[in-house]
């Protein structure tokens, strides 16, 4: 694995993009850390954005809250972000993994989210994702839903290439 | 120097169809082991199964719990192969960490996440019931005549602690 970039908020802002993204790996990960600016006390989503769009994606998702579990599907890719109403200095936590991004084939997803708060108001969930486009991916944008993503909101992107030692065998 | 982390150990695209994928002489310089599968399997209702070094004994065990989008399941089960997830027609990516694969001290722990997002959504725990350090994975499709899908690629990565 090795790390392509790190983004870290000096400020607020609205996204946070990994653009010209080598297409020289085989997947990639991301793992974020992030918070809204918005009065949410909880949660609220962070859309991604593969090559900017927020077309052709689709999320299968288990989550629980406090005693609470579920299913749901929808049209984006399930990734949480801790709302600003919610505990000082608390940020989500969650890790994105993107198989074969260059490839001509749609793009599954896997996504790991999780968010903090005092009270237990905090969301945890798999994620089953998928972008059903057959373009590479280049740029890939975390979006907030609410508000802006607040000071010291960080994601970074690693690239990971698949191989062999030499040693090992397949068959 | 910081540590390596995903040394590609072996790799896999399959140009045609296959029943089973096997990654063997895996060296033991590694702590742990991960094994991406992107694509899909030929069946509608698969999962894959998993054997460590041909075991074909009842020493597999799991717990899971997933979502398909509107109702939630969670169970577990055991058997000659471990059940690593649905792996059905439709485009997936699974991942399964392997804890201390090499240690002869311990029985196994796989950590698997399985996601087709027109299916489910479901993490997984399995045990293999041997203290031998694993040297062979062997990976396949439930279902009689069920196979990996023509496109798919599967990855073995080392992660050294």
């Amino acid at each position: 694995m090795q790390i392509i970039e790190h983004q870290e908020l000096s400020a607020a802002q609205a996204s946070i993009t990994f653009s010209s993204i080598p297409q020289t790996f085989t997947d990639l990960l991301i793992v974020t850390s992030l918070r809204d600016s918005g009065s949410t006390n909880g949660w609220t989503n962070a859309y991604i954005r593969p090559n900017g769009l927020s077309t052709n994606l689709s999320t299968r998702v288990l989550y629980g809250f406090s005693s609470t579990v579920g299913s749901f599907s929808d049209t984006f890719i399930y990734h949480e972000t801790v709302g600003g109403g919610s505990s000082a200095n608390t940020f989500s936590n969650s890790s994105i993994y993107i198989a074969n991004y260059t490839a001509s084939a749609a793009k599954s997803i896997s996504v790991d989210t999780s968010t903090a708060n005092n009270g237990g108001n905090a969301i945890n969930a798999i994620v089953a994702g998928l972008w059903n486009s057959t373009a590479a991916i280049t740029s890939l944008s975390l979006v907030a839903e609410v508000g802006n993503f607040v000071q010291y909101s960080s994601a970074t992107l690693y690239g990971i290439t698949k191989g062999s030692d030499g040693t090992t065998v397949v068959s | 120097m910081p540590t390596n982390t995903y040394t590609p150990l072996a790799t896999i695209s399959l140009t045609g169809t296959d029943s089973e994928i096997v990654f063997s002489n895996i060296p033991n310089t590694y702590r742990d082991l991960i094994i991406i599968a992107s694509g899909q399997s030929t069946a509608a209702n698969a999962n894959i199964l998993a054997r460590f070094n041909s075991d074909s004994g009842s020493n597999y065990s799991w717990v899971y719990m997933g979502g398909d989008g509107s109702s939630t399941f969670s169970g577990s089960s055991s058997g000659t192969s471990g059940d690593w997830g649905n792996f059905p027609n439709a485009q997936s990516v699974s991942v399964f960490q392997i804890m201390d694969y090499s240690a002869t001290d311990k029985h196994k722990t796989t950590l698997v996440r399985s996601n087709t997002a027109s299916t489910y959504a479901i993490a997984y725990a399995e045990r293999w019931a041997s203290t031998t350090a694993i040297t062979s994975i062997s990976l396949t499709i439930s279902g009689s005549g069920n196979s990996f899908a023509s496109g798919t690629i599967l990855s073995l990565y080392g992660v050294i602690a």
